[in-house]
C-alpha cells in the first residue's frame, strides 16, 4: 500500500488538492487546478441531435459554455435537479466546459499515500476517466481524470483537401 | 550554432522584441512581394526606393537579432537592388525572378525566428545567383535611365514661422546653429540613431526645424542624414559633445547661424542631401483604374495615401472589445424590456418625472450603444487591399507555369471588411483566380487566332453594397463551355440526361460547382483536378455568402463572391420551434408566413408548399435538426421559406419572433460542429438561441425530398 505509483500532476506530489462532488450516491474528485468556478444550475439550451450526455450550452457571463451531464457520462443514475445541483466549470484543452453534478461537498487535500490505482476496485470502462481511488475516513472518493471524461476531439468535417477524382 | 534541419536556433530577442520583429518583417515582406512584381514592368524611382528600403530594413532587423543567414541573404538582395536603384542594372525577368525566390526563402527564414527551429533552407544557391547578377552576368539589356534622386536642395529652406521663431530667440541672446548629422551607412539601425540624435538635441537646445520632419524621426523613419536648426544657450562644442554620445554617427557638424542668413530663408548645408520620398509612405502597388460596367460602381483612381496617425492594436484586444460591446447590446435590450414592463406602473402621477428620466436615459443608452457597436465593428475592418496585394504575384506565377500571358487589374482595394471575413475570403479568391488563369485565359497562340490581344486580362473588383461585400473576378478568356459541362455532368451521373438537356445555359453554368467536375482536358498541377469549385462554394456559403458565375463562350467569365461585411454579427429571423429559439440568417430566408396563409398540399405523402410558382418541400424545423418532440407549443404555426443556391425548401416553426442582429458565438469544440447549426447567440433575456446553418439544412432537406 505504501508503494503508490500514481503520481499527481502538480509539483506537490505528496498530496492531491481536489474538489469533491457527488454523483448520485458516489463521491468523485477533480484536481482543483482544473476547476474554474462552480455555479448553480441555470438555464441550459439543449442542442437537438446531440449526444445524450451533452446537456446543451449555457451563458456564462457572455460566454457560450457547453455543459455535460456528468451523471450520464459516468453512467450513474440521474436524479431530478435539486437545490444542490451544481455546474462545475472546468478548463480543458477545448475551452471551458460545464459539468453537472448532484452536489459539491468540499475542497480537500488528500495525501498521496491514501490513493490507490483504480484497477483494483472498479471494472474496465470506468478506468478511462478514473485515475485513482482515495480512501477517506468515511468514504471512497474516485479521482477523476478530466481528459478521460471529456469527449475526445474529432475533426468535425473531413479534411477539406482536394479529393482526387478520376479525370 | 547547431546547423541542419530540425536543429534548435538561438536568437537575441525576448518575447516583446519577437512580436515587433514579426510585425515589421511581415510588413516588409508583404511590401516586397507586391512591389517586386511591379518592378518588372514599371520604371518607377519611388517604387525602387521603397523596395530598396524594405530590403534594407529587413537586413537591419535580422542582423540585430543575430539571424546570420537572413541578414546575409537580405544583404545580397539589397546590393542587387542598389544597382537597380542607381540605374546600373535593369530589373528584367531574371532579376525579378531571383529576387522573388529570395523573398520566398526570406519568409521561411523569418518564420525560424518564431519556431526557433532550423528549417533547413539553404541560401547559398540564391546568394550565388544574386552575386552573379551583381557581377554583370544578368541577361538583361539596356540599363534603365539612372533612377534620379530627388534633386537635393542646395540648402535648407526654412518656413517663415520657423525663421521668426529663431530670430526671436536670438534677440533674447540665444545662439542659433545648423546641425548636420551623418549616420554611418553600415549602421543597422539608422532610424533609432536619428531618434537618439533628436533626443540629445532636445536635451540641450530648442529644435526649431528638422529635415526629415520630427514626426518621421520620432516614428523611427529617419535615415542616414539629419539636419536641424536649433537655438540654445550653450555653445557649439557643447552640442557636438552631446551628439558624440550617439553611436554610429560618422559625422556631426555644428555651425552657428547669423540673423542675415536666416532672414534669407535658405540655410546653406554642407552637401546636397538626397531627400528620397518620405519613408513613412507605405508602399502601394500601382493599380490600374478599371472601366466599370453593369452593377459595379465606377472604380475610383488610386489616391495618394495620406500619412495617418495610427496605433497598433492587438487583434485579441479588439475581439475583447467586441465581446464587451456585445454584452452591452444585450443589456440594452433587457433595459428596454424592463422599461416596457414598468410602463403601466409608471403611469402614476408621482412617477411621471421619474418615468420621463428613465425613458430618456434608456433611449440615450440605446443610441450610444448602437454607435459604440458600429465604431468597434468599423475598427475591426481592414481594407481588402491586404488580400488583393498578394494577387499580382500569384497571377504572375500561375501564368508563367501555364505559359500564358496575363495582366491583372484590381479596383476597390480600399473597400473595407471585417477582419474575420478577410481571413476567409483569401482562399476562395485565390482558387478562382487560379482557375481563371489556368482554364479561362487561352494561350497567346489561341488568343491571336481568336483576334484577341496576346495578353489576357483578369480584373478583380471589390465593392460594398448595403451590408455585403462583393468581389468580382472577371477574365476575357474563352468562357465556360456549357456543352462540355452538360456532357460531363451527365457522364458523372450528377444530373439526369433529360434535366441537363432541357436546362438553360445559366443553369448549366451552375454545374461548375458540383463536386467531381473537371472539363480541363489535361490535369494541371496548378489548380488541381477541377474539384475545387464545390469546396469554394461550400466554404463561402458556410459564411452566409454566395458565389455566382456568368459566362459568355469565347468572351470570358465572371465569378462574383458575395459575403456579409462581418461574420461577428448577422441579421436573422428569430423563430421558435418547441422550446428553443433559433436564428435563421436573413440572407437565406425568402419568406415567412402563417400556416393559414400558406398554400400547403400533400403531394405523394409529402407536405408541399406552393409559393410563387414553385413547389417547396415542407418539413418541421425542429425535426430536421434532430429534435423529435412535437406539440409543445400550442396554436397556429408558421412557415419559413429558405433557399440555398438554387434549392428552396420550407420549414414549419411554432412562432415568429421578429428580425434582429445577432452576435455570433461559437458552439465550441466539445460539442463539435453540430449538424444544421453554426453557432449560438445570447438573447435579450440572457438565454441562448441557436444559429441555423441554412445552407446545409436546405441542401439536406432538398435531397431528402428528391429521393422520396
Amino acid at each position: 500500500m505504501a508503494t503508490n505509483t500514481e503520481t499527481t500532476a502538480g509539483p506537490s506530489s505528496a498530496e492531491e488538492h481536489v474538489v469533491i462532488f457527488r454523483l448520485a450516491e458516489e463521491y468523485y474528485a477533480l484536481d482543483i487546478q482544473a476547476v474554474q468556478e462552480i455555479v448553480r444550475m441555470q438555464n441550459i439550451t439543449s442542442i437537438p441531435g446531440s449526444d445524450p450526455w451533452v446537456e446543451g450550452i449555457t451563458n456564462l457571463r457572455g460566454r457560450v459554455v457547453p455543459v455535460i451531464d456528468l451523471r450520464r457520462r459516468c453512467s450513474v443514475s440521474v436524479n431530478e435537479h435539486s437545490p444542490e445541483t451544481r455546474i462545475v466549470v472546468v478548463s480543458s484543452s477545448n475551452g471551458m466546459v460545464g459539468l453537472i453534478v448532484d452536489a459539491v461537498s468540499e475542497v480537500m487535500r488528500i495525501p498521496a499515500d491514501q490513493v490507490e490505482p483504480p484497477s483494483s476496485i472498479v471494472s474496465v470502462p470506468a478506468n478511462t476517466y478514473l485515475r485513482g481511488v482515495a480512501k477517506l475516513d468515511d468514504r471512497l472518493v474516485s479521482l477523476m481524470d478530466l481528459a478521460g471524461v471529456l469527449p475526445s476531439e474529432e475533426p468535425a468535417y473531413a479534411e477539406e483537401g482536394e479529393q482526387a477524382v478520376a479525370a | 550554432m547547431a546547423m541542419g534541419k530540425g536543429q534548435p536556433l538561438h536568437f537575441e530577442l525576448d518575447d516583446d522584441d519577437l512580436k515587433l520583429f514579426c510585425e515589421e518583417a511581415d510588413e516588409q515582406l508583404e511590401l516586397l512581394d507586391a512591389a517586386l512584381v511591379q518592378l518588372e514592368g514599371e520604371h518607377e524611382p519611388d517604387l525602387v526606393q521603397q523596395i530598396f528600403r524594405a530590403a534594407h530594413t529587413l537586413k537591419g532587423s535580422s542582423a540585430t537579432i543575430g539571424h546570420k543567414k537572413m541578414a546575409s541573404l537580405t544583404h545580397a538582395m539589397e546590393s542587387v537592388l542598389d544597382m537597380v536603384r542607381q540605374g546600373k542594372l535593369a530589373p528584367g525577368a531574371h532579376v525579378v525572378d531571383t529576387l522573388l525566390l529570395a523573398l520566398d526563402a526570406l519568409r521561411v527564414l523569418a518564420n525560424e525566428v518564431v519556431t526557433r527551429i532550423d528549417s533547413g533552407t539553404t541560401t547559398e544557391r540564391l546568394e550565388a545567383d544574386l552575386h552573379a547578377i551583381l557581377a554583370g552576368e544578368a541577361e538583361d539589356d539596356l540599363p534603365l535611365a539612372a533612377v534620379s534622386e530627388a534633386p537635393g536642395a542646395p540648402g535648407l529652406t526654412l518656413p517663415p514661422p520657423s525663421i521668426e521663431a529663431v530670430l526671436a530667440e536670438m534677440d533674447q541672446g540665444r545662439g542659433a546653429y545648423l546641425v548636420e548629422i551623418t549616420v554611418s551607412p553600415d549602421s543597422p539601425l539608422p532610424g533609432i540613431r536619428c531618434y537618439q540624435v533628436l533626443q540629445e538635441l532636445d536635451a540641450v537646445a530648442t529644435v526649431v526645424h528638422t529635415v526629415p520632419e520630427r514626426i518621421l524621426i520620432e516614428s523611427g523613419g529617419g535615415e542616414f542624414s539629419l539636419t536641424a536648426v536649433i537655438t540654445t544657450n550653450v555653445d557649439d562644442e557643447h552640442v557636438t559633445a552631446a551628439l558624440a554620445i550617439v553611436s554610429d554617427v560618422s559625422a556631426a557638424k555644428v555651425r552657428s547661424l547669423t540673423p542675415e542668413e536666416l532672414a534669407g530663408g535658405v540655410v546653406q548645408t554642407t552637401a546636397a542631401q538626397a531627400a528620397a520620398s518620405p519613408a513613412a509612405e507605405a508602399a502601394r502597388p500601382r493599380l490600374s483604374v478599371v472601366e466599370a460596367d453593369g452593377p459595379h460602381p465606377a472604380a475610383r483612381p488610386a489616391e495618394p495615401r495620406k500619412a495617418t496617425q495610427s496605433v497598433r492594436i492587438d487583434v485579441e484586444r479588439l475581439d475583447g472589445l467586441m465581446n464587451l460591446v456585445g454584452e452591452l447590446v444585450i443589456d440594452r435590450t433587457r433595459l428596454q424590456q424592463i422599461r416596457e414592463h414598468l410602463a403601466p406602473f409608471m403611469k402614476d402621477g408621482n412617477l411621471t418625472e421619474l418615468a420621463e428620466n428613465f425613458e430618456e436615459t434608456t433611449s440615450h443608452l440605446a443610441r450610444i450603444t448602437d454607435e459604440l457597436q458600429e465604431e468597434i465593428m468599423r475598427s475591426r475592418m481592414l481594407p481588402v487591399r491586404s488580400v488583393l496585394s498578394r494577387l499580382p504575384r500569384l497571377v504572375r506565377d500561375v501564368a508563367a507555369k501555364c505559359g500564358k500571358k496575363v495582366d491583372l487589374q484590381t479596383a476597390g482595394e480600399e473597400t473595407e471588411l471585417d477582419r474575420s471575413v478577410i481571413e476567409e475570403i483569401s482562399d476562395p479568391l485565390v482558387h478562382i483566380l487560379r482557375n481563371a488563369v489556368d482554364h479561362g485565359i487561352e494561350t497567346p497562340d489561341e488568343r491571336r487566332a481568336a483576334g484577341k490581344p496576346e495578353s489576357g486580362t483578369v480584373t478583380v473588383t471589390a465593392w460594398n453594397q448595403e451590408t455585403y461585400i462583393y468581389i468580382s473576378v472577371k477574365d476575357d478568356g474563352k468562357g465556360i463551355d456549357t456543352g462540355a459541362l452538360r456532357r460531363k455532368a451527365v457522364e458523372r451521373g450528377l444530373v439526369a440526361r433529360e434535366t441537363a438537356d432541357s436546362a438553360t445555359d445559366d443553369t448549366v453554368l451552375q454545374y461548375i460547382f458540383f463536386p467531381g467536375l473537371s472539363t480541363a482536358k489535361t490535369v494541371s498541377d496548378v489548380s488541381g483536378r477541377g474539384v475545387g469549385m464545390d469546396i469554394v462554394r461550400t466554404n463561402i456559403e458556410r459564411l452566409n455568402g454566395q458565389v455566382t458565375v456568368r459566362s459568355v463562350k469565347g468572351k470570358g467569365s465572371e465569378f462574383i463572391i458575395q459575403l456579409p461585411l462581418t461574420l461577428a454579427t448577422t441579421k436573422a429571423l428569430m423563430v421558435m420551434a418547441n422550446d428553443t429559439v433559433y436564428a435563421m440568417p436573413l440572407v437565406s430566408v425568402t419568406e415567412a408566413l402563417s400556416e393559414e396563409e400558406a398554400d400547403i398540399h400533400s403531394v405523394a405523402g409529402r407536405k408541399t408548399l406552393r409559393l410563387r410558382g414553385r413547389l417547396l418541400p415542407v418539413s418541421d424545423l425542429a425535426a430536421a435538426l434532430g429534435d423529435g418532440r412535437s406539440g409543445l407549443v400550442e396554436g397556429p404555426r408558421f412557415v419559413v421559406a429558405a433557399k440555398h443556391s438554387d434549392r428552396q425548401v420550407a420549414f414549419m416553426v411554432d412562432r415568429l419572433l421578429g428580425e434582429q442582429d445577432v452576435v455570433v458565438k461559437s458552439l465550441g469544440d466539445v460539442i463539435g460542429n453540430r449538424k444544421g447549426l453554426t453557432g449560438a447567440t445570447i438573447l435579450g433575456d440572457g438565454t441562448l438561441g441557436l444559429i441555423i446553418d441554412t445552407a446545409s439544412l436546405v441542401s439536406e432537406q432538398a435531397q431528402l425530398a428528391a429521393i422520396a
